[in-house]
């Protein structure tokens, strides 16, 4: 069979697009590589969710070892686990994007409507004050004090259930009430029923496209596969899509492939107070720094938190100290700043599909990360923390890069119409083509840029 | 499947008590870590790094605890140096990795179900409620 289009990939951007063209009854099959969760059979615990949610059984490290990356595995991809926040670019982000990219759509009036048509796909709730907890009171209080402008979070979520005593920390692992609009529960689960054809656990390792066809080749519960469509997209994200690129051969073509990778390093400090906080209950994450002075410096601050074991592993002391410090979990207040880093990372691969990330920190991004851990340290002391623990190990969320698009082929991987340069049946459309890091979430316009894609191959 | 050795879990068993030793309330790794677990916990771990550390923790299960002491003081200084070289990329990955290890079986509901005073999740008072629709 060949199918109209094959999608590789069902996170943030591969969910959207599929739904999308599937919308408009062509022949479309969505390709995971991990398993099919659905709310009822998430794991139950943390400890579950890290070792069969996640590529690596966990974490994957940069080549330094330094820098920890989280990358899940599952149909919904990394939107299953995050916190779906749902933020639109600003002029900042898409200047450097057209400023890096040569692509003269990158406005936010260029892709206002494809962002206009995913939020209405999509159930978004803007935090109130009523709804905060103590970790996001105590962050929002000190930032009044210390004069930082801070806002209330814009979430993908329909019925989180904070009102019948629901801790949402759980969803961490899953929503457990298909209330946070992960891909699985905003596009995919609707594509499902409107005859969307989904295979898990396929994992596809080469791409061969051709003037009117592309084949993909790989592995379906481990027996070998190959499938055809008249239009491949590859959505495995930033590790995933520049994984198949470069094992398909494309390096030698295309000498920016692997290369402008950022991933918004994100540090987490804990800091102690008397009281209990009780980070990990109800709506455990509301607010954010909405300062424009912290914008400009190239950082943002969330009032996050976390479970038991990821919150021990950012502890880098151990035994009674070590236990000294979880005995006081409930008193644990949380902030991170996550940096606008440099897109001087690398994605390298090997012939046997072996990753090897190169993220260095430059002087730029830990002039950066000094600023945020500052203001974080301002937070807490105007918070009235009796110590703070200042945790250096970092880790990314947000990966992006290694297929970027742009106008030059000897600078990016795609053109401005998705297409990998040179080639007129394979397009690529997830975090992997982003031009640089843009500093905010980048889930919205994962989805929207998959959103413009299919309005664009459904033409 | 990975699966660890009996070798292997006697390594993990003697650096878990180094990173989590028996502390006022808070028990031994030996007494309550739900060893039994631990295949469970690697099933998506790359061949070649479970190996890796598979090999590492029948090694550990050889040395006298002076000595994992001391590179457990090595792993976490690791951790806060600034060097890029392999030794210390190795130390810190190790570093990471056995601590999830130990802590997932830890601060975790995989604790070992005959172990029948206070688990360290009750200790830190975790407690999350789950409410379906």
């Amino acid at each position: 069979m060949i199918y109209d289009f094959i999608v590789v990939g069902s996170g943030s951007g591969g969910g959207a697009l599929s739904y999308y063209l599937n919308k408009s009854g062509a022949n479309v099959l969505l390709l995971e590589a991990g398993k099919f969760y659905r709310k009822d059979t998430f794991p139950k615990t943390e400890a579950e969710t890290s070792a069969q949610l996640y590529w690596g059984g966990g974490i994957e490290f940069a080549q330094n070892g330094k820098m920890g990356f989280l990358r899940t595995k599952m149909v919904g991809g990394s939107s299953i686990v995050y916190q779906c926040l749902m933020d639109r670019f600003d002029d900042i982000a898409f200047n450097d994007w057209r400023a890096e990219s040569g692509v003269d759509w990158f406005t936010p009036e260029q892709m206002d409507p494809h962002y206009s048509q995913v939020e209405s796909d999509m159930v978004l709730h803007t935090f109130k004050r009523e709804e905060m907890r103590p970790n996001g009171i105590l962050f929002a209080d000190a930032c009044d004090k210390l004069g930082y402008k801070w806002g209330f979070l814009r979430r993908g979520q329909s019925d989180c259930g904070a009102d019948k005593g629901n801790d949402c920390v759980g969803c961490l692992g899953g929503c457990f009430r298909d209330s946070k609009q992960s891909s699985l529960v905003a596009f995919i689960q609707k594509a499902e029923k409107e005859g969307l054809k989904i295979q898990a656990e396929t994992e596809i390792y080469k791409v061969e496209p051709n003037k009117d066809t592309c084949k993909i080749h790989g592995f379906h519960q481990g027996k070998p596969v190959t499938l055809e469509a008249k239009k491949v997209i590859l959505c495995g994200g930033a590790f995933g899509s520049t994984r198949i690129m470069t094992m398909s051969g494309y390096a030698s073509k295309l000498p920016a492939l692997g290369k402008k990778f950022a991933s918004h390093p994100q540090f987490m400090w804990l800091g102690f107070q008397n009281e209990p906080v009780d980070a990990h209950k109800g709506m455990f994450q509301s607010v954010a720094s909405k300062d424009p002075n912290f914008r400009a410096q190239g950082f943002k601050l969330e009032n996050v938190f976390a479970s038991p074991i990821s919150i021990g592993m950012l502890m880098n002391v151990t035994g009674a100290k070590h236990q000294h410090y979880m005995k006081q979990y409930r008193y644990m207040q949380c902030i991170e700043v996550a940096v606008r880093d440099e897109n001087i990372g690398e994605i390298k691969c090997d012939n046997k599909g072996k990753l090897t990330i190169v993220k260095p920190l430059t002087d730029q991004d830990k002039t950066r990360r000094d600023k945020g851990l500052h203001a974080i340290e301002n937070i807490m002391n105007a918070a009235g923390a009796k110590e703070i623990f200042k945790s250096n190990f970092y880790f990314g969320l947000h990966l992006m890069g290694g297929c970027v698009m742009g106008t030059d082929a000897s600078k990016s991987v795609v053109n401005p119409d998705f297409q990998v340069h040179g080639e007129q049946t394979l397009y690529i459309a997830d975090s992997s083509i982003y031009p640089n890091a843009p500093g905010i979430n980048p889930g919205l316009t994962i989805k929207s840029l998959g959103h413009r894609l299919a309005t664009q191959l459904l033409k | 499947m990975n699966t660890f050795s009996n070798r292997a879990v006697k390594g993990l068993t003697k650096i878990g008590n180094i990173y989590c030793p028996k502390n006022g309330e808070f028990p031994a790794y030996e007494e309550v870590a739900g060893l039994h677990f631990l295949n469970t916990l690697a099933v998506n771990v790359p061949k070649d790094d479970f190996t890796s550390l598979n090999l590492v923790l029948i090694i550990f299960s050889f040395l006298p605890n002076g000595i994992l002491r001391w590179l457990v003081g090595k792993f976490e200084a690791a951790q806060e140096d600034d060097s890029e070289g392999i030794i210390a990329s190795t130390l810190r990955q190790l570093n990471l990795g056995l601590r999830g290890l130990c802590y997932s079986t830890y601060y975790s509901e995989f604790t070992n179900p005959a172990y029948k005073g206070r688990t360290p999740m009750e200790i830190i008072d975790y407690k999350v409620n789950r409410v379906t629709n």
